[in-house]
């Protein structure tokens, strides 16, 4: 992004860090600090959202999710169920006729790939996702989670919301709204799509529903610069100065005639993190200032394009992390395209040529990425998060060779920061059909997640037409099992 | 998937209403001490600190359990629990020590409620009032009474009952006298009830706003447009005591009223132009109801008549488009339409359909959160589950999509034109039929010797092979000349891979990526994601991707020239789907060429000898081998004709086909769903009144047959009748919000227990009333809110006043806002003179709609003048941000928006500062600048603060401005205006 933005911002940005411009131009502000005036919702009580404030000591500061939409199945990467392999072929004990989303299903299937046990835990992996095997010490798998719907988009954006509706806050934009930023000229909250699209549902999966609308996720990747950041290439800096000290001028003076408004204060203050922003921004995406080395960690020069694309947004994350930006959800594919699971994990059809394609962009450069904030220290404060909609059918759909959607059971983990590495809670029976131990919603999840930020996520609460909305909706317990 | 709730939103109680977990809790008490307890309390007197005698005896229901339903239930419920706390029954308190029958000071309940020193308040309850002193006594004669607690009972959280202040007949009293107030204030009722207000408040309103900022506000707030310098100018000078009145007139009567309106309006509606979910997908026959909402607000219709167009338009008169429109209302929410093989889900799917009707509803017309008792009763407000059902029986036949809607003597005059070419078109189909059929009659004869010619095995999706002499070559070409699926089409087809082997030993697949071979061809495109299906995908090495064939050709360009002796291509080698699967739609006939140079092809393999693959390639084979040249002519004459006679029946102008809703029979018995699980049919349900109301608003009861269309008609004439004193408040409201930014009740579509109370509640019956008298019209109460002193108030600050009214709800000054997104671009445009003004018709988009299987919107980076008008024209689709129109919170219409927020945030500054639209709408202002006030920067800034702020500049910014208009030109000093702080904020 930087090495592409318009020779005019890059200028721009030296002069403006050489002049002390931004200090010297918003210090009118009068002692009023722009985090306070960007951060009102509700008058201060006890708790105030958006301080910083947790409401107990918190493990971790920031959040990274992971999110591989179209149903990454569990029981072909995380769950290992022997039974699938010694069945192979033979009709689904109980469910022989079983009607699901994209309709029948014939007999079970075996994973196209073996496991392997991995770490001193000797969890069992697939052998198609060597990278990430290295790291199972340290995750807590949560192999039974279950979903409220078996249809992508309610289901991608019940993972990200708490419901199955559009039109609610994501878990970051909840985040945002609890804590605060904890920097001064990045998002609080970025979320970075794939370079082959948006995920089901697309923008609801960051909105920030009826949250204040500076909540949402901010969309970046390594391909995509923040939407309207650069100063177009036909303003000089010269002249993009004097509009804003002109700009500033009218705004003192209509502000100084209005006492006691403070959203006059607030929308000056908004300029003054837009202006850091766009020196920021740029700066946090140009990874040609990392070393050679990091590059080849992530396989960022990969020869598989879409690998290279997704290595450099997890570079891109760790980068965002680094400088406080509270939660990055980053995506490893996209939609539901003409051909199920080509562009995402949705494999009805071709299970093994599909994620033959899925599991080595997500592999080596997610594995990098955990690698290197580990090595970073960043590992402590931060807890990480893998995530999709649902899980996939033990059986195959009838005709074909892949699976169809699986609400019932299905596998999420957690790292880093509070979490107890090298775990295994709940699971499905023994064909990943169903959760059938220690049962897990979304809810359970987030619970858990907020837990690990300090949170109690019944009382991280926003008023919305009728109710005190949650993240956890009325539900949802810390699953104390997995924590450190 | 039994173990959730159904509902998609939350509701089971109070989500927030969050309570640590209690202290430790005091030694718990065996549990027969309750029963102890019980007998203990008859005849006890128990008073363990002096009570007067007189005190009457505590009696659980009448006293004891509102307290405990109004602070504690809400929480401590059978339900939720907190802290493991219930108190729907006694035995948690007992348990928990929390209550010891006849022993006031151990019962530690007592220490909870009240506050601890030093503490603000008691621990409990969390959140809402602290009980007052009365209530606690009340408690504490209570236990030490032993505490009696009906054997059976089970509390509830409190809820609303038929004594709710919003379902009582309007109050008909006379406005306040208000002697004390200055003239001006004693004349207009609303004036002497807000008056009154502040003076039990103890504060006096602000002075009257100065001309100018009266005239902006209101041209604002009335068409949602600045006042031009013109009509400032004739306002200023009219110094009639009518002047005022003839603006508002002049506003009420401008088309501009009902776009502003329309669009508040299609706001309460969740207005959206694509279906939501996952596929998202465009509605393009919408926009008729959004110019019927316009068109409504403009000629100021009855709203009780609007209300039963928009429920049951259909039915009151089924073939008049400018009625029947109105039932968009109720498809013009999101819907999922992705489809489920499972019945279960698709139950459930169906029923979130009718829920999002039913909710939609009930909040816009009756201020009502329906949708709480989808699963149980409603826990804040007394809506029963039968209630939601019997609405759910009445929307029952209403399903998403499309309707033509036309009388029968249109249709008639339609089939008239259209008959003679359908008799036509069919006279052709069979001459066409015939000549087929005798062409095949005499193939059949010969069939043999045909088939003698077709000695190879048929094409294969699963591999086809073809081997030739070795020959030099560096392009590949595979022309199709038809398809497995219809041999008369030549593209659309998918190839997994498409390999080409060279001669001799250790042959090699040349055509691959990899080797530095390219493929060109036409393809299926998917903006977001180009790769996707392009022709590369055939020579990528992956089975698992497939080119989708656009064209009839693929062309590969191997790195250098090879000879080369096979070629093998498959749709899905990995035999994965039946050989039929629309994924993998293969070719029929075909011919591979191969050229050195790209431009003389010769010939390697073609298909000619393969047996068809499938009957209609066989039919196709047959016909094409024994046509004459005569016959040939014939068909294709024939064909010629089709196509000219398909021509004219297209041209035949369409009836009306808008997105109104189809309306189906849906008979009954309807039921409750139990837990709103559509698979536990609980109690019989059948269409009829709100039972709560009914008291007021009457009452009306349908059969379970009663016709589709008859049940909502019902509802429709229930909700919108005179006697429906919720309905007529909702709307009074709605438009005392939009006038003053915040509703007398602050939640216009909440009038519940959750809901803000009205801060005015008799000015609200008031306004109420008066819509009532002037027959549901707006117009009339517009007139008289805008020209009262309220609202004429300056909208200045005041400390002390700000001080005992911090939110200035009761309005001692004008309370300032920030323009909405609509106003602020359609502001833009005005003032540059080039907002088109032209109404009505499909509307414009500010992105690029994408559409592969599901949609996505890209938001224009320069949109053009096509996008110059009125932004209430913008086809609003679901979740699609497009810059300045979502930056300033214009709501994406998942849900209902009564309220807009009001937000800032840095993107804004970004888009408002650096997209192209506010660059070229710049210019354009800075055009007509140059042309209406001439070189000179002062009477350019003068003419720019006029049309923008509807003021002249003081000096200090004339010569500010001139300075940089001198320095960067007209277009940097245009830029800072539209990002300056006193075009967006209204005083």
């Amino acid at each position: 992004m930087a090495e592409k933005s318009s020779p005019a911002a890059r200028c721009m940005a030296r002069v403006l860090s050489r002049r002390g411009f931004l200090d010297d131009m918003f210090t009118g502000l009068m002692g009023i600090g722009l985090l306070d005036l960007l951060a009102r919702d509700v008058p201060a009580a006890q708790w105030v959202p958006g301080q910083g404030m947790p409401h107990f000591p918190a493990k971790a500061k920031r959040v990274l999710q992971i999110f591989c939409p179209g149903a990454a199945s569990h029981m072909d990467l995380w769950d290992y169920k022997p039974e699938l392999f010694r069945r192979d072929g033979q009709p689904l004990p109980g469910e022989e006729n079983l009607i699901s989303f994209q309709g029948k299903n014939g007999p079970l299937m075996a994973p196209p790939w073996p496991f392997k046990p991995a770490g001193e835990c000797g969890k069992y992996i697939s052998t198609m996702l060597p990278h990430l095997a290295k790291h199972v010490d340290d995750i807590a798998f949560i192999h039974s989670m279950t979903s409220k719907s078996n249809t992508h988009g309610p289901a991608c954006v019940f993972m990200n919301t708490g419901q199955t509706a559009e039109g609610f806050p994501s878990a970051g934009a909840w985040v945002s709204y609890a804590l605060g930023s904890e920097n001064r000229n990045l998002p609080t909250y970025v979320a970075i799509p794939d370079i082959r699209g948006e995920p089901p549902n697309g923008k609801a999966n960051w909105s920030a529903g009826f949250l204040p609308a500076r909540h949402q996720g901010i969309v970046m990747a390594a391909h995509r610069p923040v939407r309207n950041l650069a100063t177009p290439e036909s303003i000089s800096i010269e002249e993009e100065l004097a509009t804003r000290r002109f700009l500033n001028f009218l705004n003192r003076k209509h502000l100084e005639q209005r006492p006691g408004n403070s959203e006059l204060q607030a929308r000056v203050a908004a300029y003054e993190l837009a202006a850091r922003m766009q020196l920021s921004a740029p700066e946090v995406a140009n990874l040609a200032a990392e070393p050679a080395s990091v590059h080849k960690l992530y396989g960022t020069e990969d020869p598989n394009r879409l690998k290279a694309a997704y290595a450099r947004n997890c570079l891109l994350a760790r980068r965002l992390l680094e400088r406080g930006v509270r939660y990055v959800t980053l995506y490893c594919a996209s939609r539901a395209s003409g051909v199920d699971g080509l562009l995402n994990w949705d494999a009805h059809k071709t299970l093994k040529a599909d994620y033959q394609r899925h599991c080595p962009i997500l592999d080596q450069p997610t594995a990098a990425l955990l690698t290197d904030l580990k090595q970073r220290g960043l590992l402590d404060e931060t807890v990480v998060i893998w995530t999709t909609e649902f899980g996939r059918m033990p059986t195959r759909q009838e005709g074909t060779r892949g699976r169809d959607h699986n609400p019932d059971g299905f596998t999420c983990w957690m790292m880093g920061a509070g979490v107890k590495g090298g775990t295994s809670y709940g699971a499905t029976d023994p064909f990943g059909r169903r959760a059938v131990e220690n049962v897990t919603t979304v809810w359970d999840f987030y619970a858990t997640v907020l837990h690990l930020l300090g949170l109690d996520h019944t009382r991280v609460t926003y008023y919305y037409n009728g109710l005190d909305r949650r993240l956890t909706d009325v539900a949802g317990h810390v699953i104390h099992d997995i924590l450190a | 998937m039994s173990m959730y709730c159904f509902l998609p939103t939350p509701c089971k109680r109070l989500a927030g209403r969050a309570f640590v977990a209690w202290g430790r809790a005091p030694d718990s008490l065996a549990a027969g001490s309750w029963l102890l307890g019980l007998v203990l309390a008859v005849g006890i007197a128990g008073p363990l600190e002096a009570q007067p005698a007189s005190r009457p005896k505590v009696d659980f229901q009448k006293d004891v359990a509102p307290i405990l339903r109004r602070h504690c239930l809400s929480c401590h419920n059978k339900e939720e629990q907190k802290g493991e706390l219930s108190m729907a029954t006694p035995e948690d308190l007992l348990d928990g020590g929390y209550v010891v029958p006849g022993d006031v000071d151990s019962s530690a309940v007592f220490e909870l409620l009240v506050a601890a020193p030093g503490e603000p308040r008691p621990a409990m309850p969390k959140t809402g009032k602290p009980l007052t002193q009365k209530e606690i006594d009340t408690l504490r004669r209570w236990v030490a009474a032993g505490a009696p607690w009906p054997k059976g009972m089970e509390l509830t959280p409190l809820r609303g009952d038929a004594n709710w202040w919003a379902y009582q007949p309007l109050w008909e009293g006379d406005p306040p006298q208000v002697p004390e107030a200055p003239p001006a204030w004693r004349k207009n009722p609303i004036d002497r009830f807000v008056y009154a207000r502040l003076q039990a408040a103890g504060l006096k309103p602000n002075p009257p706003a100065d001309r100018r900022t009266w005239l902006r506000r209101v041209t604002y707030d009335l068409t949602g447009l600045p006042p031009t310098p013109e009509e400032l100018d004739a306002f200023l000078k009219d110094r009639s005591p009518q002047a005022f009145e003839k603006v508002v007139d002049r506003l009420l009567a401008s088309p501009a009223y009902g776009e502003h309106w329309g669009r508040h309006w299609l706001d309460v509606v969740r207005f959206g132009e694509s279906n939501g979910f996952e596929r998202n997908i465009i509605i393009n026959t919408l926009w008729p109801y959004r110019d019927y909402v316009i068109a409504s607000f403009n000629q100021d219709k009855p709203f009780n008549r609007f209300i039963i167009e928009q429920l049951a338009g259909d039915v009151l008169d089924p073939h008049n488009p400018k009625v029947a429109v109105g039932t968009a209302f109720l498809v013009c929410g999101p819907y999922d339409n992705v489809g489920n093989q499972d019945p279960v889900q698709a139950a459930i799917i169906r029923a979130n359909t009718l829920d999002e009707i039913i909710r939609a509803t009930g909040e816009a017309f009756l201020g009502t959160t329906m949708g709480c008792a989808r699963c149980h009763e409603h826990k804040f407000d007394p809506i029963e589950q039968t209630d939601y059902y019997a609405w759910y029986a009445t929307f029952a036949g209403v399903f998403h999509g499309e309707r033509e809607i036309a009388s029968p003597q249109q249709r008639e005059a339609r089939l008239q034109k259209l008959r003679p070419l359908w008799n036509e078109k069919g006279r052709l189909q069979r001459q066409r039929d015939q000549l087929v059929g005798r062409v095949l009659a005499r193939a059949e004869k010969k069939r043999t010797s045909y088939e003698a010619a077709w000695t190879r095995e048929p094409v294969s999706r699963y591999g086809t092979e073809e081997r030739f002499p070795p020959v030099e070559a560096r392009y590949v070409r595979l022309r199709v000349l038809g398809l497995d699926t219809n041999p008369a089409a030549r593209t659309g087809f998918r190839i997994d891979e498409f390999e080409v082997w060279t001669a001799g030993p250790q042959s090699r697949n040349v055509a691959l990526l990899s080797a530095g071979a390219t493929a060109e061809g036409k393809s299926r495109a998917a903006e977001d994601f180009a790769d996707a299906y392009t022709a590369q995908r055939a020579i990528d090495g992956d089975f698992g991707t497939r080119w989708i064939a656009a064209g009839p050709e693929l062309v590969i360009t191997l790195a250098q020239p090879q000879r080369i002796q096979r070629i093998v291509f498959s749709s899905d080698r990995p035999r994965a789907l039946p050989p039929t699967h629309g994924y993998t739609t293969f070719v029929s006939e075909y011919v591979i060429e191969v050229s050195l140079d790209g431009k003389r092809w010769a010939t390697v393999a073609d298909s000619r000898s393969r047996r068809p693959v499938n009957q209609p390639h066989l039919r196709h084979r047959l016909l094409q081998a024994e046509m004459t040249a005569e016959e040939r002519r014939q068909l294709e004459q024939l064909e010629t004709r089709l196509a000219q006679v398909q021509r004219a029946i297209a041209a035949v102008p369409p009836l009306p086909r808008w997105w109104v809703g189809q309306m189906r029979s849906a008979p009954g018995p309807f039921h409750v769903f139990a837990g709103g699980d559509p698979q536990k049919k609980a109690d019989p349900v059948v269409p009829r009144s709100i039972a709560v109301l009914e008291r007021t608003a009457g009452k009306y009861q349908l059969d379970a047959k009663a016709p589709e269309g008859q049940r909502r008609l019902a509802l429709a004439r229930w909700i919108a009748s005179d006697r429906n004193a919720l309905t007529l408040r909702v709307l009074a409201n709605r438009v005392w919000h939009y006038h003053f930014g915040r509703g007398i009740v602050a939640t216009p579509s909440d009038f519940g227990m959750m809901g803000a109370r009205p801060t005015h509640p008799k000015l609200l019956d008031w306004l109420a009333g008066q819509l009532r008298k002037s027959g549901w019209r707006l117009k009339p109460l517009h007139r008289m809110i805008v020209l009262s002193q309220t609202y004429r108030q300056s909208s200045a600050y005041r400390p002390e006043a700000a001080r005992i009214d911090g939110t200035t709800e009761l309005l001692w000054r004008f309370p300032p806002r920030r323009l909405t997104a609509e106003e602020i671009r359609d502001t833009m445009l005005s003032v540059a003179g080039v907002l088109d003004r032209r109404m009505g018709g499909p509307g414009f988009r500010l992105y690029r709609y994408l559409q592969d299987n599901v949609a996505t919107y890209v938001p224009l980076d320069r949109p053009g003048p096509e996008t110059y008008r009125r932004a209430v024209y913008h086809q609003n689709a679901r979740a699609a941000r497009v810059d300045v129109l979502s930056d300033f919170d214009a709501p994406d219409p998942a849900f209902a928006c009564p309220r807009r927020a009001q937000t800032t945030s840095p993107l804004q500054a970004l888009t408002m500062m650096n997209h192209q639209f506010v660059l070229d709408v710049a210019e354009h202002w800075a055009g007509r600048l140059r042309r209406e006030a001439g070189q000179g920067p002062e009477a350019q800034a003068r003419r720019a603060f006029l049309l923008l702020f509807a003021r002249e500049p003081d000096r200090e910014e004339l010569q500010r401005s001139a300075e940089l208009i001198r320095r960067y030109g007209l277009r940097a000093f245009c830029r800072a205006l539209f990002n300056s702080n006193e075009m967006i904020y209204l005083d």
